[in-house]
Order: structure tokens, then C-alpha cells, then sequence
């Protein structure tokens, strides 16, 4: 029955569309929020004097340090937008500082590099420059993070990311795959035969399950996020690819037809992608996440795949997700039975 | 699964009694009882809306029966038994294939839900006239050699017991003519066979027994032969030479005034034609209900 549903799968658009969906998402969203692999600010240095302020970026790190030869070079490489900073550091330039000098800093800014990047980089060097005259700071400063560990945009996305693969994947396409054998009249065709109704469902969820299991790990590989740990990974993958599929059991057994099933998927995207919004913005009261069931399948994926955690640290959450799983499990149950007993007398 | 057949089979192979189904406050089915032998052809009749899907719905699983029972192969079948459901082949009458897979493809699923491991599916396509086209999908078919491909998968598990929705329904005469002879192949192989159609013709052609249905009820039940003998009457339709013209005369065989007639006729010089005239089972399903078969 699997084998069936797996063969007739590529010949649906839907199970292109769940295929190539997080391909093409990341990819928008990469284009739209900054590239997920270049995070780091980008820094030029033309040093003439060997500075000890071209060691101290390098040890600080954070930063993409790129040391050139001469002014010119520097002067294109920002103009380029290669790098967001370009700074040219004169010879003698430490020893001018060490005896209260003021000599002069030429910066060069890139007009398209990210405001946050041209802060961190201007800040990060009257730092050092700072530490290089040997004085103390006027002020302690005392670092506080607020928000999730002010994570950039582009990661706070990869929960919508894969919150979309295992919905397309996980729910819409067994949900679809159901309400096709519905409207076409073949679950019919199966029941008179020794397949059991159990048996129908059960290989649609496998079919979405597996197809929501692959699309998660691609979806975290694109997106560079599979945390460290891999049997981790894997394990609350799953647990989010059974969860999916087993929403989209319950959505294929409501639909009667394809118009039917469009409308319960658009009215049951609040409830899919309600939590997912919240890892968007950090500044929302988190709890309210937590009143989405999905909440609960989606969040050790984002602990472990996204932020590194181990299974150890999520463990309430699997346990809830697998509960609230049992409380699927029993609708599709008897969403089933309804099925059966309505299919004969559906017109 | 063979081995049941004609060996240990000694009962009938489908039997029905008091069978009865309502849809709300709709009584569809209201109380029918007939047997089918192994071997058996029995053509169910009747306009549309008399009862005969909800019938094959009852005795597939598909509905479960509001009253009355009914026993396929000696297992009730509201028993949902997929023992039952090994041995019975059903053509449903609503087109319910996989349109993205081959014909082939089609009947190997199928074939594989029965646990069949090498299933003839080329074989059986031959049957059907559809070999040519088993790697083709079902999307390309036209509506005959979809109605063939529902055929060929209702034979795909050797059934001992065949149900079979208006299995000719809408199609060409040789098509029509073409789904028969496989039918009576497998009542020929000892397969008892439900068939329902409102074609006249095609009762009369194919079952060994009618059964007349009618608003749900069962009113008459026999073999085509018996049905014409006890309800219809025969007439015998003369034509004559007149001056220059032809005169037809139609005369009911049962009569006496009709006999002397014909046989004065018989000797006359002026008699072109004479044959006589078989009530159709249209005919007296007209006369047993006061409605025809159409609509
Ligand atoms: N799903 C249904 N809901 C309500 N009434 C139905 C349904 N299916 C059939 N009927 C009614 O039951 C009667 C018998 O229908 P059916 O068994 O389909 O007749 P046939 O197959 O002889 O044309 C008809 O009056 C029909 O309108
Ligand atoms: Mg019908």
C-alpha cells in the first residue's frame, strides 16, 4: 500500500510542490534576510606598521578579517561591498596611540553593508584601539541579552522553514492523498478487498511521516542547522514528521472533496504556524506558543536542530508532543470508523 | 481458494433472506430473499432507483443491512470478514480506478492487496481485450476500456463469487457483447454470478435467472424461459397479399379463435410471412409493475 502511494506520489504536482517547497523557501528567504552562512561582519585592514590591532581582531573573532596591501585595493574592496569596513592603519600608528597622540583612523563603509555589521566594526575597534594605549575604560560595561539569544533573523526562520516542510510534506500530502482516494471513489475499491480501513490510513501516514521526515532534515541541512548532535536530531525530527502526518490524517478524514480539504488547510494554518511566529518575535510573550499544540512537536527541533540542545534538555516537551500524539491518534481512530460508516451511503 | 469451488461449496453461493436498507426515512431495500447457485448467473432488473447497488452494497460490506441477512459463501456478511472479501470480486458501478497508474499497475495493486504474489495481470487483460495497453495509464482510456479495466479487476483474485454493478452501462454493442462472454467464462468456471443491469437484452442473454426489481421489492424470479411462459403471451403476426398491398395480422397463441385462424391461413395462397412474436421481459416487467424499464 506504501509502495503504491510512494510510486503514485511523484505523479502529483503536490508531491513536487512538498518537494522543492523548502528548496525554494530558503532560498527566498536567504535572498530576503542576508545570507545565512556569511553572518560575520566582514572587516578590511591595509597595516603598514604590523599593528598589535590586527592580532586583537583576529583573537577576538566574530569578525571576517581580510588584510590587504595597499589603500587602493581597500577603497574597491568596500566599494564592492566585499567587505562592510575597510580601515588603513599607518605605520607607527601603536606607538602614536601609546603616547597619547591621537593620530587619525581612516575607515572606509560600505554604503550597502548592514548598519548592525558598520556598529559592531566601529565599536569593536576604538575597543581595541582602547586596549592598545593601555588605559583603563571610563565605564564597566555589563553585557544583559535580551531576547532569544539574539539570534539573527535568518535562524529564527528555520522554524517556519521546516514548520512548512512538515506541514507540506508531513500533512497536505496524505491529507490529499486520502481525500483523492475519497473523491475518486478507490478507498471504495480497497475496502472490498481484504485491506482494512487501518491499513489504508496507516501507510497514508507513513507516506507523509517519511516524505516530512526527509524534507526536515534537508530543509535543516540547507539552512546549516542540525545542531551537533545526530541521533538527537533525528529523533525529534521524526517525532515532528509523526505529529504532522498524523494532522494530516485527521484533515484527509474531515475533507469530503479537494475544496473541502483546501478550506480546513488554510482555516488550520493559524493553528500550524501560530507557535512558529513566535520564534520571529522574541519580544512576544513566549507562553502563548505553548497554547498551540504543534508548539510542542516543533520546539525540540528548534532546541536541538537550531540551538544545539540534547535530547536531555527537551524531554518535557517530546513527552507533552507524544501525548497530545495518543490524543491524534484516538480522532483519526474514530474519524475512521465515521469514514467506513459513511462511505456506502455517500451518494 | 479454488479448491472450495463445486467441492465443498454445497449450498448456495450467495444467499439472501428478508434483506432490507433504509436511507433516513428512504426504504431502498425492503425485505428481498433469493439464493444464487455456484455456476449460477442470477440478472438483477430493474429501473434506476429500484434497489439493486444498494443490494450489491449490502452484500459487498460496503452498507450494512438495515434488517434481514444475508450469507455470501456460507459467512454473514456483516461480519466484515476479509476471508469473505478474499474470495469475492467486485465491478463497481461508478468508474473507481487509479487514473495515474497503468492498467497493469492497476491490477498488480490490487492483486498484491489479496496477496497475490505474481498476479496474471497481462492474462487477464487478454480477457478483456486490453493487453495492448497495460502499460498505458488509465487517464488515456476511454470510457469502454475503462469499464473493461473494472471488469479485469474484478476477475484479478480468481473470485468464486462475482458482483457486478450494470457492468455493460453506456457501452458500444461490441463492447457490451465482449464483457458478456467473459462473464459467462466465469459462471462456466463455476462462478456465481450477482448482476445487475436494466437492460432487458441482457438479462434475458446472460442470466440463468431473473430476478424483477422493482421500489425495492423482489416481484418476480425465474428463469428468462419461465418468466415469458407464465407472464407474457406469445402472438404470431401474419402478413398477407392484398390486391396490391400487404395486411398484417396479429393473432395471441393461447386463443382459441386465433387457432383456427392461423390454421385456415396456413393454406392460403395469399400468406407471405408468418412468426411468432416473444414477449420481451420488458414486456412483463411492464405488466407486473405498470412501469418500464428506463428512467
Ligand atoms: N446515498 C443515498 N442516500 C439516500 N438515498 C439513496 C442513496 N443511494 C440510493 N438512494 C436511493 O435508494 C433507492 C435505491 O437506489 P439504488 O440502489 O442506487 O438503485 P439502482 O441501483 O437500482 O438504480 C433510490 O430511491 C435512491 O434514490
Ligand atoms: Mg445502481
Amino acid at each position: 500500500m506504501l509502495r503504491k502511494d510512494l510510486a503514485l506520489g511523484p505523479r502529483s504536482p503536490l508531491f513536487l510542490y512538498a518537494i522543492t517547497l523548502p528548496v525554494v523557501l530558503t532560498a527566498v528567504f536567504q535572498l530576503a534576510f542576508g545570507s545565512l552562512f556569511e553572518p560575520e561582519p566582514r572587516l578590511a585592514i591595509v597595516d603598514d606598521g604590523g599593528s598589535a590591532l590586527t592580532a586583537a581582531v583576529q583573537d577576538r573573532g566574530g569578525i571576517e578579517l581580510t588584510v590587504l596591501d595597499g589603500a587602493a585595493e581597500l577603497r574597491r574592496a568596500v566599494e564592492a561591498n566585499d567587505v562592510d569596513v575597510g580601515l588603513v592603519l599607518p605605520a607607527g600608528f601603536d606607538e602614536a596611540v601609546r603616547s597619547g597622540e591621537q593620530p587619525p583612523l581612516e575607515l572606509y563603509v560600505s554604503g550597502e553593508s548592514y548598519a548592525s555589521n558598520r556598529a559592531i566594526l566601529s565599536v569593536t575597534i576604538l575597543d581595541l584601539v582602547r586596549e592598545i594605549e593601555g588605559g583603563t575604560p571610563p565605564v564597566a560595561v555589563q553585557l544583559r541579552q535580551s531576547g532569544e539569544a539574539g539570534l539573527p533573523l535568518a535562524i529564527r526562520l528555520v522554524p517556519v522553514l521546516v514548520m512548512y516542510a512538515l506541514f507540506v510534506a508531513g500533512a497536505f500530502l496524505p491529507a490529499s492523498s486520502l481525500v483523492d482516494e475519497k473523491v475518486h471513489g478507490t478507498l471504495t475499491a480497497l475496502l472490498v478487498t481484504p485491506a482494512r480501513m487501518s491499513e489504508i490510513v496507516t501507510a497514508k501516514a507513513a507516506l507523509g511521516a517519511l516524505m516530512a521526515f526527509v524534507m526536515s532534515i534537508v530543509t535543516l541541512l540547507l539552512n546549516d542547522s542540525l545542531g551537533g548532535n545526530w541521533p538527537d536530531v533525528l529523533a525529534v525530527v521524526l517525532l515532528g514528521a509523526v505529529f504532522a502526518s498524523l494532522l494530516g490524517l485527521i484533515i484527509g478524514l474531515l475533507a469530503k472533496d479537494g475544496a473541502m480539504l483546501f478550506t480546513i488547510m488554510k482555516s488550520s494554518g493559524i493553528l500550524l504556524f501560530g507557535p512558529v511566529i513566535f520564534y520571529l518575535f522574541p519580544d512576544w510573550p513566549q507562553w502563548i506558543a505553548r497554547i498551540f499544540p504543534t508548539y510542542w512537536a516543533i520546539d525540540p527541533i528548534w532546541r536541538v536542530a537550531v540551538l544545539g540542545d540534547g535530547l536531555g534538555d527537551v524531554w518535557g516537551s517530546m513527552v507533552i508532543a507524544v501525548g497530545l500524539g495518543l490524543v491524534l491518534v484516538a480522532v483519526v481512530v474514530r474519524l475512521s470508523r465515521r469514514t467506513l460508516a459513511q462511505l456506502g451511503t455517500a451518494a | 481458494m479454488r479448491a472450495t469451488k463445486g467441492t465443498t461449496m454445497t449450498g448456495p453461493a450467495i444467499s439472501v433472506s428478508g434483506l432490507r436498507f433504509t436511507y433516513g426515512a428512504l426504504e431502498a431495500v425492503k425485505g428481498i430473499s433469493f439464493d444464487v447457485a455456484p455456476g449460477e448467473i442470477l440478472g438483477f432488473l430493474g429501473p434506476n432507483g429500484a434497489g439493486k447497488s444498494t443490494t450489491i452494497k449490502m452484500l459487498t460490506g460496503q452498507l450494512r443491512p438495515s434488517g434481514g441477512g444475508a450469507r455470501v459463501l456460507g459467512i454473514d456478511v456483516s461480519t466484515d470478514d476479509p476471508e469473505l472479501q478474499a474470495r469475492i470480486g467486485v465491478c463497481f458501478e461508478e468508474k473507481n480506478l487509479y487514473l495515474n497508474m497503468s492498467a497493469k499497475e492497476n491490477l498488480e495493486f490490487f492483486a498484491s492487496l489479496y496477496g497475490i504474489k505474481d498476479p496474471d495481470a497481462d492474462g487477464v487483460l487478454r480477457r478483456v481485450g486490453l493487453a495492448d495497453r497495460a502499460s498505458d495509464r488509465v487517464k488515456t482510456f476511454s470510457k469502454g476500456m475503462r469499464q473493461r479495466m473494472m471488469i479485469s479487476r474484478a476477475f484479478i483474485n480468481s473470485p468464486d463469487v462475482l458482483f457486478l454493478d450494470e457492468p455493460t452501462d453506456g457501452l458500444d454493442p461490441a463492447t457490451a457483447a465482449a464483457i458478456r462472454t467473459t462473464i459467462q467464462e466465469e459462471a462456466d468456471r463455476g462462478v456465481a454470478v450477482l448482476l445487475t443491469t436494466h437492460d432487458m437484452f441482457e438479462a434475458d442473454q446472460l442470466s440463468d435467472r431473473v430476478a424483477f426489481l422493482n421500489a425495492g421489492e423482489i416481484v418476480a424470479l425465474d428463469t428468462p424461459e419461465n418468466l415469458k411462459l407464465r407472464y407474457g403471451s406469445r402472438s404470431v403476426k401474419v402478413r398477407l397479399r392484398e390486391g396490391d398491398g400487404i395486411r398484417e395480422e396479429t393473432w395471441p397463441l393461447d386463443d382459441a379463435a386465433a387457432a383456427t385462424r392461423l390454421g385456415a391461413l396456413m393454406t392460403s395462397p395469399d400468406l407471405l410471412t408468418m412468426h411468432t412474436e416473444e414477449a420481451t421481459l420488458e414486456h412483463i416487467f411492464i405488466r407486473l409493475t405498470g412501469r418500464g424499464l428506463a428512467g
